[in-house]
């Protein structure tokens, strides 16, 4: 094999699209070594694409033996030889490395953010021997081919080292943080209970599940007032509208006396207000709004709408998801891309009413990103169909991206004032005199446009019915997936690559739990407990903000990775020597929580029949078969039973069947579609799936 | 010593730190639902006991009031 140029890419599809876009002679070869696969192309002379499989590379303790901790020493090392499961790695460096010893060249094409630096920076030095000094780095925002060969010709000549830095400080201080905390606490518990149950936590995770138990620890020990509402059902013209009394009365005689005070037939406009105002378009997004809003709209996670949008990249339908700009500069080329989605019946019509404009002027925000701008479509369209949550996603995207050029919303707030026998009534209405940028994001934005009849201030309208309403206060919302991670982003802990992530760990531990709200465990309790008692500032998000910030600094040239690292570890000591001291009461009070969390993992429901036991999943000490039993059964008080299957997973969904009440399980069986099953065997639903 | 209500370790007023957060609500929103119903103290115990918006531990906290109070009459 002659001399060539070896280029590095994150994921396989990159490779693939980096080796098309740069050949000359349209003769790309695919090749596979060991199951590895790579791209042969040429370019003024020949080029190796060759993918990593994101990072091939970890942190890890340099002492493979020991459990304890504190544990200060770390070093890079092949992800195969810190972690389970990732055997193929071992294959995947190994070829590398074999394509490195006949490269003349190198250069680095994974993502231009911190994770892509990582990645590609440690392949050079550890498997291609010691080439990041020498290497070259690609930088480009879309998988577009003409992108892609424009990047090729104007390459950097280096890494963006500072970007490197910042990334392996991220990683090394996270590690510390995550292995040190979790290894105290998982230990205090085996040498508590003598059981082993993973215990983890982390720089971000810890302040993340604070919110969370904040929030839990409001509505549990919530309690609601009372207060009363007034609506007046009015007629004008002979359309019908309700109206409302101007405030909330905190006392039930008071709100008697207004009822009585307005029972009478009629009533007098007093006044009307009109208030016209502008409504600017979105945006563009940035990765945290375009999960905020996918989860608004389809219900889909920060983590799915994360990978949802990473495939789309991968495809060059969208350009670099993983950022967080809000800007959209004139390079990318606004009239090619409406060009490309005029041709699509779908887009066609708004794609050419932006164009007739005499300029595009995107509705810009304040935040920048330095590597990327903000997320928008290529105006490529997918060779193959594809799934329907990616087209939803590529959708959303579209018509977002449109939205941004759009002209403000004009709408017109009106505010009629009526007086029925001198209490005041408001009615609210509200109406659209110029769609703008509103039409281009239908139906991800809904217009409330009210009827309105000829008004004039004196006019005698019809009183109808005058309501009084019983209310109670609310407790807050519990946060869902779309929520916490806005509350995350707003406290600036995290990174937008790291967040989705994070909230999946809180549910994989079982730290939480909940799909459209999230609940915390006794086990989530008792974790955010303890760290609040012996070491608070691990779960405070200033301090997470603050290493944040000087991570940030190390990429902006203005902090060193060793002051950073030095910093981090002057806090974790001092938390790490507590925790050790005080390890039995630690692991004591983490063992009822961990049970605690174990029985409500296994805890189906309520016992209808016994009214005070709860059902739970059980196994026969004969015939080690499961079942579901009261536990009212070790009191011999109780003997309901329900049959289970005895293969597969069974998750407790908490529900009841719509038909006879029993509870409801969700069964998860090898590749087959899972389903919900209600315990009782003889419902009649079954029955009817039968017929 | 435990917490009145549940097995975790009582801090203030015989109750753990959660319970007691539900305690302290307890005692102050009486005197916003005497103000808007002049209701007396049991009946607010009963009527938040009864309500679906009141959170779990307001709701242990209640029903230990009330099972309190009729003892304290016995």
């Amino acid at each position: 094999m002659g001399k060539y140029t070896l280029i590095i890419t994150e994921k396989p599809d990159a490779a693939k699209r980096i080796a098309t876009a740069l050949d000359s002679e349209g003769k790309t070869q695919k090749k596979v070594e060991s199951g590895v696969p790579y791209y042969e192309a040429y370019r003024n002379g020949k080029i190796i694409v060759v993918p990593a499989l994101g990072h091939l590379y970890t942190v890890a303790s340099k002492d493979k033996t020991s459990r304890d901790y504190p544990v200060f020493d770390y070093q890079w090392v092949p992800r195969y030889l810190a972690e389970r499961g990732a055997s193929k790695i071992r294959l995947w460096l190994k070829v590398i490395s074999h394509l490195s010893e006949n490269a003349e060249a190198f250069i680095d094409a994974c993502d231009f953010d911190i994770e892509g630096s990582i990645i590609g920076y440690c392949i050079l030095k550890y498997a291609c021997g010691n080439k990041q000094e020498s290497a070259k780095r690609m930088k480009y925002s879309t998988l577009k081919k003409e992108e892609l060969q424009e990047s090729y010709a104007k390459m950097l000549p280096h890494l963006d080292f500072a970007l490197v830095e910042a990334g392996l400080t991220r990683h090394e201080v996270d590690w510390l943080y995550g292995i040190n905390l979790s290894r105290a606490l998982t230990t205090a518990v085996k040498n508590s209970s003598g059981q082993y149950t993973t215990i983890s936590t982390g720089r971000v995770q810890g302040p993340t599940l604070k919110f969370l138990e904040d929030r839990e620890k409001t509505i549990k020990s919530f309690v609601p007032t009372p207060y009363w509402t007034i609506t007046a059902k009015i007629s004008i013209n002979d359309m019908e509208f309700e109206v409302d009394y101007e405030k909330v009365l905190e006392s039930k005689p008071e709100a008697v006396a207004v009822l009585q005070a307005c029972k009478t037939n009629e009533g007098k406009i007093d006044a009307i207000g009109v208030k016209e105002f502008n409504q600017n378009p979105p945006f563009p997004f940035d990765l945290g709004a375009l999960q905020s809003e996918a989860y608004r709209i389809f219900h889909y996670t920060p983590m799915r709408t994360s990978s949802i949008a990473q495939h789309l990249y991968l495809n060059a339908l969208i350009s670099y998801p993983r950022t967080s700009s809000q800007k959209l500069p004139p390079a990318i080329g606004y009239q090619t891309i409406l060009k490309k989605l005029a041709k699509t019946v779908a887009y066609a019509k708004h794609a050419a009413q932006l164009l007739s404009k005499p300029s595009l002027k995107p509705n810009e925000g304040n935040k920048i990103d330095p590597a990327h701008p903000a997320i928008y479509p290529t105006g490529s369209f997918p060779e193959k169909s594809l799934a329907s949550t990616e087209r939803n996603i590529l959708d959303l995207i579209i018509r977002r991206f449109m939205a941004v050029f759009g002209d403000s919303a004009v709408r017109q707030a009106i505010v009629v004032t009526l007086n029925i026998n001198e209490n005041k009534f408001n009615l609210n209405l509200m109406r659209t005199l110029s769609e703008g940028w509103l039409q281009f994001y239908k139906p991800y934005v809904e217009v409330k446009d009210d009827a309105l009849p000829p008004l004039t201030e004196g006019q005698i309208v019809a009183v109808k019915r005058v309501v009084m309403k019983d209310n109670f206060t609310k407790p807050p919302a519990r946060y869902n997936p779309r929520s916490l991670l806005l509350k995350m982003e707003k406290e600036e802990i995290g990174t937008k690559a790291t967040r989705a992530g994070i909230i999946q760990t809180l549910y994989d531990r079982k730290y939480v739990s909940g799909e459209s709200a999230l609940y915390v465990s006794d086990l989530g309790f008792e974790v955010i407990e303890i760290l609040d008692k012996y070491c608070p500032t691990v779960i405070s998000p200033r301090m997470t903000q603050k290493l944040d910030q000087e991570m940030n600094q190390i990429q902006e040239g203005t902090q060193t990775k060793p002051a950073v690292m030095q910093s981090a570890i002057e806090i974790l000591k001092p938390v790490l020597s507590e925790l050790k001291e005080k390890q039995f009461a630690v692991g004591s009070q983490l063992s009822v929580g961990s049970q605690k969390g174990r029985l409500e993992e296994r805890t189906i429901g309520s016992c209808k029949k016994c009214a005070d036991g709860k059902l739970v999943i059980l196994r026969s000490r004969t015939s080690g078969k499961r079942f579901v039993g009261c536990t009212n059964y070790f009191h011999g008080k109780c003997s309901e039973t329900f049959p289970l299957p005895q293969s597969g997973t069974i998750k407790t969904l908490k529900v009841s069947c719509k038909t006879c009440g029993s509870p409801v399980v969700y069964v998860l069986m090898g590749r087959r579609k899972p389903w919900k099953l209600c315990l009782n065997p003889t419902c009649l639903s079954k029955g009817a799936k039968k017929l | 010593m435990n917490c009145k209500i549940c097995s975790r370790v009582a801090i203030e007023n015989g109750f753990c730190s959660l319970h007691s957060m539900a305690y302290d609500n307890v005692l102050e929103k009486f005197s916003v639902w005497k103000r808007a119903q002049n209701v007396s103290w049991c009946e607010y115990l009963v009527e938040i006991q009864k309500n679906s918006l009141t959170g779990e531990w307001a709701k242990d906290v209640s029903k230990y009031l009330i099972v309190e109070g009729k003892e304290n009459v016995k």
